[in-house]
């Protein structure tokens, strides 16, 4: 009943300037790649682990455990699902896979199961690509960011459902602040400046990379 | 005769520049988000230990709370640009600045708990009508409440130094004495209950997400009472460290104003000066927020 507040908090929180910039929302994520034996890459494997305190938000979010038993029922995890996997216009889950510095676009989420365990929600989906893309030879890299950096995201574990192609390696990248520090100061700055064009992206220079390699 | 104001003044804003770049925002921020996490980890602990019954569960949520509001607190938010820029604007005791700091964050959580509370238990105002309130109103009131505030200040400022001025002009003209003068309380801000409910209530129109989360989630586990309690516990240790920007403004001026004797012209122009800079820097946080 109150997720309308959610979303309006968390974009008055970002109109509001850099106080805004610090992650609100922490989600362990994990993904992978789904290559066929042509070559092709025809979707992505999404997961994602809320932290325990937006996991309760979500409880009333979405109003799970109506029963008061602190277990999760089916018509929960429905709820869950429909929150999380049906994705208005324009939306694409903070979820941008890039093939040779150009993103690549995906679809919404099919196949989705939601979890609850140790005190977080879990949502797991795969992403089917508009267009499959050929990847030997290719620079395909998946990245999990809010461009806003109110949600931040963790990548750490990879998804392989049905094995890669022999040829085909897949890495993560984790974050490091070291190494891009001076960038990553400028970028900050942009936050405080929400005309800037830039700022659109800001959350990138913070994210992950799971980077898939074939040759 | 005029570079005697006009040294200390750019002496201080250079140096405040500079402490500003050496700052390292970025790992700051990043240790304050790392923080924030385990914090928010803590918070949802004690409020499923609330919902459970267990005895120490409050106790547990509002040390979390107040860590929370502590390492939240960190970054250039509005309240405190706010908060540093009246304090080296307006030459008020750090008692009083320490006070007003105090009051806006208590009274920054008194609006969440007022807008939750009316949210959970007002029959006849739904979710979407609080939540257009806050979205349509709340927010860009404050934001234009805290730039009214800067725009009073460089008001002050130039009126101060029209009749400096002015009193110049009229020294060797009619020798009648000093009343077109500015007085040390015409250079001053927030002296007056006026200034002191206008500044706290700028920053408590807009209340804390952080805040509004807690308080959600108190009122599904039916305890809200707890809720608000943690909130004001997390507003006291937001103003914990509100209290050092505040101070750090307030530094700042005395600083540049040592050595001067009180009531000097010197000191008059100095601080007109200061409420010209304090005043430009709110107003441009804001307006650049606002308009964004």
């Amino acid at each position: 009943m109150l997720l309308r507040i959610v979303f309006l908090v968390i974009s008055l929180q970002m109109a509001i300037g850099p106080a805004g910039a610090h992650p609100h929302v922490f989600v362990d994520a994990k993904a992978g790649f789904e290559v066929n034996e042509d070559g092709l890459l025809t979707a992505l494997h999404i997961s994602w682990t809320y932290d325990p305190f937006t996991t309760l938000f979500l409880f009333d979010a979405l109003d799970l455990d109506s029963d008061r038993d602190g277990k999760l029922n089916d018509e929960d995890y429905a709820a869950i699902l429909r929150g999380e996997t049906e994705w208005g216009e324009g939306y694409v889950g903070d979820i941008y896979l890039e093939v040779n510095e150009t993103v690549h676009p995906h679809l919404n989420p099919v196949d989705a199961q939601a979890s609850y365990d140790n005190d977080q929600i879990t949502i797991r989906f795969d992403l089917p690509l508009a267009e499959p893309v050929k990847v030997v030879g290719q620079a395909v890299v998946l990245m999990l960011y809010d461009p806003n950096y109110y949600y931040s995201y963790t990548v750490n574990d990879l998804i392989e459902t049905t094995p890669l192609p022999e040829n085909c390696d897949t890495s993560i990248y984790a974050f490091e602040p070291d190494a891009v520090t001076g960038d990553l100061l400028v970028a900050l700055g942009t936050l405080s400046r929400e005309e800037q064009p830039e700022q659109a992206n800001v959350g990138r220079l913070f994210s992950d990379e799971v980077v898939l390699s074939c040759d | 005769m005029r570079l005697s104001w006009t040294i200390p003044g750019t002496a201080v804003l250079a140096v405040g520049f500079l402490l500003w770049a050496m700052v390292p925002w970025f790992e700051l921020s990043q240790w304050a988000a790392a923080q924030q996490r385990e914090f928010q980890n803590a918070m949802a602990r004690a409020l499923r230990a609330i919902r459970d019954g267990e005895p120490r569960a409050l106790w547990l949520l509002c040390s979390a709370t107040a860590a929370y509001g502590v390492v939240h607190a960190i970054g250039p938010g509005h309240g405190k640009v706010l908060l540093g820029g009246a304090a080296f604007a307006s030459g008020a005791t750090f008692r009083r600045l320490a006070v007003l700091t105090l009051a806006s964050s208590l009274a920054q959580s008194a609006t969440a708990i007022l807008l939750i509370g009316a949210l959970v238990f007002g029959a006849r105002m739904g979710a979407g009508d609080a939540a257009d309130l806050t979205e349509t109103w709340l927010a860009p009131l404050s934001l234009a409440a805290i730039g009214a505030i800067g725009a009073l200040l460089i008001w002050r400022g130039l009126r101060s130094f029209g009749r400096l001025m002015a009193e110049q002009a009229d020294d060797h003209s009619c020798g009648c004495g000093h009343s077109h003068g500015p007085s040390v309380q015409d250079v001053t801000s927030l002296g007056t209950f006026r200034d002191a409910v206008g500044l706290v209530a700028s920053i408590a129109i807009r209340p804390c997400t952080g805040a509004l989360f807690v308080l959600v989630i108190a009122a599904r586990f039916d305890a809200f009472a707890a809720g608000c309690l943690a909130v004001l516990t997390m507003g006291l240790g937001t103003a914990s460290f509100n209290l050092i920007v505040a101070g750090g403004g307030s530094l700042a001026r005395r600083f540049a104003l040592a050595g001067q004797s009180a009531g000097s012209d010197n000191v008059l122009r100095l601080s007109a000066f200061f409420h010209i800079v304090g005043g430009g820097v709110i107003l441009t946080f804001s307006a650049l927020t606002l308009l964004a």
